[in-house]
C-alpha cells in the first residue's frame, strides 16, 4: 500500500508540472484573448463614436440651415424656406434618438444628448414656432423685429456649444477607450512575456529535476550493469529512493545479490568437481601403478614354471603360455591407462619448439615400424610452434604411428604440412590408410574406443585419447577428416612461437 | 461563513444608505411637504435681468414645496413667449399686464388704472384657458430716459417735449420697440411723433449707448438698477401709453387644476413679496453686482421665509 502511494510520486510529479504550465500557457492566452478582445471592442467603440460624430455634425449643420432658412423666410417671405426648415426639424426628434444610441454608455454623454435634444426641441417649441406664427399672425415686419432680437440666434448658440462639449467629451471617451485598451495589450504583452518565461523556467526547472533525480540514477544503474557484464558481481547501487527509481535499484540490487550467489554455488560445485577428478585421476594412477607389481609376479612365476616343468608337462605349458600372455596384455593396458592418466598432468615446459624437430624425434623412434612397412614419409615446411617438446613428440608418434598401422594393401605413404591459421598453425598428417566411416571421428578420441578387433590391429585404443588431452592442453584442438578405403588426415592447432610470424624450418623429406 | 455573509450584509448596507444620503440634497435644505403630483411644471422667462430673476424666484420657491419644476428661461419677447405658452410649450410665464393687453390682447384704450388693466389682461386669459395669477406690488413700466444735461439743454419733462425737437431724435431700444404699440408705434400713434428713429440693441448695450450719445433717448424699465443711481431723467407719460407695468405670472388653467391651490398659493407668495424696491435691489444685484440670477433669487427667498 505504502510502496504503491510512492509509485505514482514521479508520475503525480510529472502531471503537477504539466498541469501546472498548461494552466500558465492557459492563464497567457486568456490575458492575450482578454486584450485582443478589449482591442477590438475598442474599436469598434471608437467607429460607433466616430459615426456618432460625424451624426452630430450632420445634426448641427442641419440646425444652422433650419435657422438661416427661418430667417430668409422671414426676411423674403419666400415660403420655400419655411418648409425645407419644417423639414428639418420633424426629422430631428429621430435623429436625436439615433445619436443616443451612437454615442458611448457614458452617462454624461447621454445625458448631454438628452439635453441637446432638449434644447434642440425648445428651439422648435420656444423659438421657430413662435416665430412662424408671428408671422402668420402680426406680419413680415413684427416677425423681422423679432429675428433681430437674436433670441433664435442665441438659442443656437448654446445648443452649439453643447455640441461642442458632447464632441469634446465623445472624444476624450475614445481616446481614454483607446488607452485602456492600449495598456490592456501593453500588460497582455508583458504577462504573456513573463507567463512564457515562466514556462521556459518551468521546462528548464523540469529538464534539471529530470537529469537529477531520473537520469542520474538511471544512468547509475546502467553503469553498475555494465560493470556486472563485465563479471563484477559485487556492484550495488544506492537503493534509499522510495519512488520509482528506488525500485529499479532495489530491483537491480536483488538480482546482483542472486547472480552473485548463483557464481559462488557455481564456483564451490566446480571446485568439488575438480577436487573429485584428480582424486579419480589420482585413484586410477595409483591403482594402475601398484597393480603391476602383482602382474609382474605372476608373470614371473609363469616363467618359473615353464622354466623347471617345460621338457616334461607339453599340454600343461599351453596353459602357462595363457597365463603369461593375459599379464602382458593387461600389463600394456596398466601402462597405457597411467600414461593417458599422466598426460596432461604435471608441469608442463612450454617453449618455442620447432615442429621439424618433433617430428625427426618421432621418426627416429618409428624407424623400425617405417622400415618394416616401406612406407614413404614426406614432410612439408613445418613452423615453430608455442608446446611442450616431449608432450609434441608424442602426438606426432602416435598419429604417425597409427597412419603406419591402419594400412590397406598398398605400402603406406604419410606427408606432414602446416597452415597458417588465424594466429594459429594448423598442421595435419595425412595417410592413405583405410580411412573410417566420417561417424566415428569424434568417437575415436575417447579413451579405449577402438574401431577394429585386436586380432586385426592391435593395440589398446588410449592413443588419439592422449594426443587430444595433450593438444587441449596446449590449446589448441584436434579432428579427423576421413574417407572409408582412402585414407585419413588428422588436423590439430598450435599457437604460433611468436604472435605474428615465425619462419618455417626446412626439413627433408625422407623416405 | 455565516459571519463572513453578515459582514458583508453590513458593508452593503452602509454603501446604500451612504449612496441615498447623499444624492438627497434638497430633502436636507428644503422644506419639502406633499411630494409633487401630476405633471412638471414648465416655467418661461423672457430674455433679459428682471425676468430671468423672476423666473429663478418662482422656480426655487415651487421646488421648495416639493413641485418638479422646468425653467425654461432666456426664450424672447413677449411676442414669442405668450405664442409657446398658448401652444402648450410652457405652462407658465410672468408677464407684465400692461404689455399683455396692448401687444397681446391688442386693447389700446388708454389711460387706464393698474386695477382695471389687471382685470381686462385677467379677462382676456381666462377666455383662452389660462389664469392670470395676482400681481405683484412692484411696477416695471417701459419708460424713455435721457441724459439729464439733453433735457436741461432742451427742456424735455414729457414724452410729448421729444415732439419740439427739430433734429431726428434716436431712441436705443429692444428690436420689438419698433413694431410694438407700447414703442414705436404708441409714440406716433399717441404722441403723434414722428422724428423717431429706433436703434435696436440689447438690454444691456441701451445706459451705455445713452451715456457716449449713441442714442438721444434710451427706452427703460422703471425698476432697473441704473435709473434707482439718479443719473437719468426719465420722461413722463402724460397720456399713460406705457401701462401698468405689474407683473402677474399667466398660468394654464390645466396645470393649476392637475397640482390644487398649494400651486397657486407658493406663486402668489412670491408675487406678494416683490415690491418696487426689492425688485430695483435684486436687478442691481445682477446688473451691477454682477451676481447670478439663481443666487440672487434664493437670497431674497430665504430673507422672506419662502424657501
Amino acid at each position: 500500500m505504502l510502496r504503491r502511494s510512492f509509485r505514482t510520486q514521479i508520475t503525480t510529479k510529472v502531471v503537477a508540472i504539466s498541469v501546472a504550465a498548461a494552466i500558465l500557457l492557459g492563464s497567457a492566452l486568456v490575458v492575450l484573448i482578454d486584450a485582443v478582445t478589449g482591442q477590438r471592442d475598442a474599436a469598434r467603440v471608437a467607429f460607433r463614436s466616430q459615426d456618432a460624430l460625424s451624426l452630430a455634425n450632420g445634426l448641427e449643420k442641419s440646425l444652422l440651415s433650419i435657422e438661416s432658412g427661418l430667417n430668409r423666410y422671414v426676411a423674403t417671405g419666400e415660403r420655400r424656406y419655411l418648409a425645407a426648415a419644417r423639414r428639418e426639424l420633424s426629422a430631428y426628434p429621430s435623429q436625436t434618438r439615433r445619436l443616443a444610441s451612437l454615442v458611448s454608455d457614458d452617462a454624461g454623454q447621454q445625458r448631454r444628448v438628452q439635453e441637446l435634444g432638449e434644447a434642440i426641441r425648445d428651439y422648435d417649441d420656444l423659438w421657430a414656432k413662435s416665430l412662424i406664427e408671428i408671422v402668420e399672425e402680426a406680419g413680415f415686419e413684427v416677425a423681422r423685429s423679432q429675428v433681430q432680437t437674436n433670441g433664435g440666434r442665441e438659442r443656437l448658440d448654446r445648443i452649439r456649444a453643447q455640441f461642442a462639449s458632447l464632441f469634446d467629451r465623445e472624444r476624450a471617451v475614445i481616446r481614454a477607450r483607446e488607452q485602456a485598451a492600449e495598456r490592456g495589450s501593453s500588460r497582455a504583452i508583458g504577462l504573456g512575456i513573463g507567463g512564457l518565461g515562466l514556462v521556459i523556467a518551468i521546462a528548464i526547472g523540469f529538464t534539471l529535476y529530470l537529469r537529477r533525480s531520473l537520469l542520474r540514477p538511471v544512468r547509475t544503474v546502467a553503469e553498475a550493469t555494465g560493470r556486472m557484464a563485465a563479471g563484477d558481481l559485487t556492484t550495488r547501487v544506492p537503493a534509499d529512493r522510495e519512488d520509482e527509481l528506488g525500485e529499479l535499484a532495489r530491483g537491480f540490487n536483488t538480482m546482483a545479490d542472486s547472480l552473485e550467489r548463483g557464481r559462488e554455488d557455481l564456483e564451490h560445485s566446480n571446485a568439488e568437481l575438480t577436487r573429485s577428478n584428480a582424486e579419480l585421476e589420482q585413484f586410477a594412477s595409483v591403482t594402475s601403478h601398484d597393480l603391476q607389481a602383482p602382474l609382474t609376479t605372476i608373470s614371473m612365476y609363469a616363467e618359473l614354471l615353464e622354466r623347471r616343468h617345460g621338457e616334461q608337462a607339453d599340454g600343461e605349458m599351453d596353459l602357462v603360455d595363457g597365463i603369461r600372455g593375459a599379464t602382458q596384455q593387461a600389463r600394456a593396458l596398466i601402462r597405457d591407462l597411467l600414461e593417458y592418466s599422466r598426460a596432461g598432468r604435471g608441469h608442463l615446459s612450454v617453449e618455442d619448439v620447432p615442429v621439424s624437430w618433433a617430428v625427426e624425434q618421432a621418426l627416429e623412434q618409428l624407424a623400425g615400424a617405417i622400415e618394416e612397412s616401406g612406407a614413404q614419409v614426406t614432410v612439408g615446411d613445418l613452423p615453430v610452434v608455442h608446446a611442450d617438446r616431449a608432450n609434441l613428440c608424442r602426438v606426432f608418434q602416435n598419429l604417425i604411428g597409427n597412419a603406419l598401422k591402419f594400412t590397406g594393401e598398398q605400402a603406406p605413404r604419410v606427408s606432414i604440412a602446416a597452415d597458417r591459421d588465424d594466429g594459429d598453425w594448423r598442421i595435419s598428417v595425412r595417410d592413405n590408410g583405410i580411412g573410417m566411416d566420417p561417424e566415428h571421428a569424434q568417437r575415436i578420441f575417447e579413451p579405449f574406443q577402438r574401431l577394429h578387433g585386436e586380432e586385426d590391429y592391435p593395440g589398446t585404443g588410449i592413443g588419439l585419447a592422449v594426443c587430444e588431452r595433450i593438444i587441449d592442453q596446449l590449446g589448441g584442438r584436434i579432428w579427423v577428416s576421413s574417407v572409408p578405403g582412402e585414407g585419413s588426415v588428422f588436423s590439430f592447432t598450435l599457437p604460433a612461437a611468436v604472435p605474428g610470424e615465425a619462419e618455417p624450418a626446412r626439413v627433408r623429406a625422407r623416405a | 461563513m455565516r459571519a463572513v455573509v453578515s459582514v458583508l450584509a453590513g458593508l452593503l448596507a452602509v454603501v446604500v444608505l451612504g449612496a441615498c444620503g447623499g444624492g438627497d440634497d434638497d430633502a436636507m435644505t428644503g422644506e419639502r411637504a406633499a411630494p409633487p403630483a401630476g405633471p412638471p411644471i414648465r416655467i418661461g422667462a423672457k430674455n433679459f435681468t428682471e425676468q430671468l430673476i423672476l423666473g429663478e424666484l418662482y422656480r426655487q420657491a415651487l421646488e421648495a414645496k416639493g413641485f418638479d419644476v422646468v425653467l425654461k428661461d432666456d426664450i424672447g419677447s413677449t411676442e414669442i413667449i405668450h405664442r409657446a405658452l398658448r401652444r402648450g410649450a410652457l405652462d407658465m410665464y410672468p408677464e407684465y399686464v400692461g404689455v399683455l393687453l396692448s401687444e397681446v390682447a391688442e386693447d389700446r384704450s388708454r389711460p387706464r388704472g393698474a386695477a382695471a388693466a389687471y382685470d381686462a389682461a385677467r379677462e382676456y386669459e381666462q377666455q383662452s384657458g389660462f389664469t392670470l395669477l395676482a400681481q405683484t406690488p412692484f411696477s416695471d413700466s417701459n419708460a424713455l430716459a435721457v441724459m439729464p444735461r439733453f433735457a436741461e439743454r432742451h427742456g424735455l419733462r414729457t414724452i410729448a417735449d421729444l415732439g419740439k425737437l427739430e433734429r431726428r431724435v434716436r431712441i436705443g431700444a429692444l428690436p420689438e420697440f419698433r413694431t410694438r404699440f407700447e414703442g414705436l408705434d404708441g409714440l406716433q400713434e399717441v404722441y403723434g411723433l414722428r422724428n423717431l428713429r429706433v436703434v435696436a440693441m440689447e438690454t444691456g448695450e441701451r445706459y451705455d449707448a445713452l451715456e457716449n450719445g449713441r442714442v438721444e433717448v434710451a427706452s427703460v424699465f422703471t425698476t432697473e438698477a441704473q435709473l434707482a443711481e439718479g443719473g437719468y431723467v426719465v420722461l413722463d407719460d402724460p397720456r399713460g401709453l406705457f401701462a401698468s407695468g405689474h407683473v402677474a405670472p399667466i398660468v394654464s388653467a390645466e396645470i393649476l387644476e392637475a397640482h390644487g391651490p398649494r400651486l397657486r398659493e407658493t406663486i402668489d407668495a412670491v408675487s406678494q413679496a416683490l415690491t418696487t424696491s426689492a425688485m430695483r435691489e435684486m436687478n442691481a444685484a445682477v446688473d451691477l453686482m454682477r451676481r447670478a440670477p439663481a443666487q440672487v433669487a434664493a437670497d431674497f427667498l430665504r430673507r422672506k421665509g419662502l424657501r
